[in-house]
């Protein structure tokens, strides 16, 4: 079977058809993945009997495939009666899988932070809420802006693993042209150029975001 | 089946596991090393070429490459086995990340090592090979060590293109027995049993690396 050009691009706007919900899982695992990772992070700090257990399950989620953590929550969940559309499961799983990496990007940018800025802060009287919120979170902003932002990336370049749940997403949408019109090559073949240049635009946002807010930039 | 049977079927996938991630390594390490001591070297068009070649494996998704070679290549002609696919995927893919700290390494070494080298009359391609890049690997280490795992972790998706690894195995087996959470879990517990220790081995060396180079930059 020879490589049809012209029906390639006849297929494109098909494909492009689930940009929309391939940005939208995107943005949607970015939070989330952020917000559980900060949790991790802050349970990890809070008491000296939870930390290696904290620790261990952030391991343990860095050490497993998001595929498979992906599968594990799509067909167990429904096991004990909670069913979700395909696409929570999916952002819940790419939320979880990426928490891992995003707690130690929190961790690395509060160890930065030299000790006696938050106990200066305590020694003024400041209590530990208000510490962390108005000493300690700002300068950690500053830190962890540029490996979040590389994780961001990250996380847009994982999001077709959820074709394997059916969320309609770009991979998908190419998967069901492939299964009509029974040509694997040609929509295989957009969806790899399609998502080369959706990532390179990601990587240019994300780049011109950094300067922007004045990031030092990582070499990554 | 009990759990000690689903985790034992789903480990005879592991073979499959083992090969796309060792054939994986073969791509990986010498891309890498290849990649970043040409993009720390070469400048102008040069730079830019290798710059492509590394943005392009770094840039696209894993799986959707899978798919893009092992579906579309042979539209052009070219037949490549589903662990060939697998394993040059995955493989170039980390190499392309793992280059970028191999060229780290190298621009934060000192620059007099490399003067001093070239001043006592060694060649640029004798400083490289006995002055720089021994000092350079203590530094790539915990990143080669961390793509590893990121290796092994992401040859499941080689299940996604007809390969008998694990994972599919355990997809397999849920269908003739129904029982998610004993099938999913005991995959998750296969994978962690493998990548657990090589974490902790990443760890280990991440923190005798920063020690080790503390000292030499110390003197």
């Amino acid at each position: 079977m020879d490589f049809d050009f012209a029906f390639a691009l006849k297929i494109v706007p098909r494909v492009l058809e689930g940009v929309g919900n391939t940005i939208l899982v995107a943005v949607l695992s970015f939070f989330g993945a952020t917000l559980l990772g900060f949790f991790w992070e802050m349970l990890r700090r809070s008491h000296k009997v939870v930390r290696p257990v904290t620790q261990f399950a952030i391991d343990a989620i860095r050490s497993t495939p998001a595929l498979v953590q992906i599968y594990f929550l799509f067909f167990v969940l429904p096991y004990y009666g909670i069913v979700l559309p395909a696409l929570f499961v999916g952002v819940f799983g790419l939320s979880f899988y990426y928490s891992g990496y995003i707690s130690e990007v929190f961790k690395a940018g509060i160890d930065a932070i030299p000790a006696g800025q938050s106990e200066a802060a305590l020694s003024l009287g400041l209590g530990r809420f208000d510490t962390v919120l108005f000493v300690v979170a700002p300068q950690m902003l500053r830190n962890i802006a540029a490996p979040l932002g590389s994780y961001s990336i990250g996380i847009l370049k994982s999001t077709p693993l959820l074709a394997v749940i059916a969320v309609p997403e770009m991979l998908g949408s190419a998967l069901d042209v492939a299964s009509d019109t029974y040509r694997y090559a040609e929509p295989m073949f957009v969806a790899g150029v399609l998502f080369l240049i959706l990532a390179l635009i990601a990587a240019l946002l994300v780049a011109v975001l950094e300067r922007r807010l004045g990031v030092l930039s990582t070499s990554h | 089946m009990s759990f000690i049977e689903i985790v034992l079927g789903i480990l005879q996938g592991a073979g499959v596991t083992a090969e796309v991630t060792l054939l994986g390594l073969l791509y990986a390490v010498p891309f890498a090393l290849v990649a970043g001591v040409l993009q720390h070297f070469s400048t102008g068009t040069s730079r830019w070429t290798i710059t492509i070649v590394i943005e392009f494996w770094r840039s696209t998704s894993v799986l959707v490459l899978l798919y893009a070679f092992y579906y579309s290549l042979p539209a052009f002609g070219i037949e490549l086995s589903a662990v060939s696919v697998g394993a040059m995927v995955l493989g170039m893919n980390a190499g392309a990340y793992a280059s970028q700290s191999v060229r780290a390494a190298l621009q934060s070494l000192d620059r007099g090592q490399c003067e001093a080298g070239l001043a006592l009359g060694l060649d640029r391609l004798t400083v490289l090979r006995m002055i720089e890049l021994p000092q350079a690997l203590r530094n790539m280490i915990p990143t080669f060590v961390n793509e590893a795992i990121q290796l092994i972790k992401g040859t499941a998706l080689v299940s996604l293109i007809t390969l008998t690894d694990m994972t599919f195995r355990a997809k397999q087996i849920a269908q003739l027995s129904y029982d998610p959470v004993g099938i999913y879990s005991g995959l998750l517990l296969c994978y962690l049993i493998i990548c657990y220790p090589v974490s902790l081995l990443g760890r280990y060396l991440d923190r005798s690396a920063g020690k080790a180079g503390g000292r030499i930059n110390g003197f």
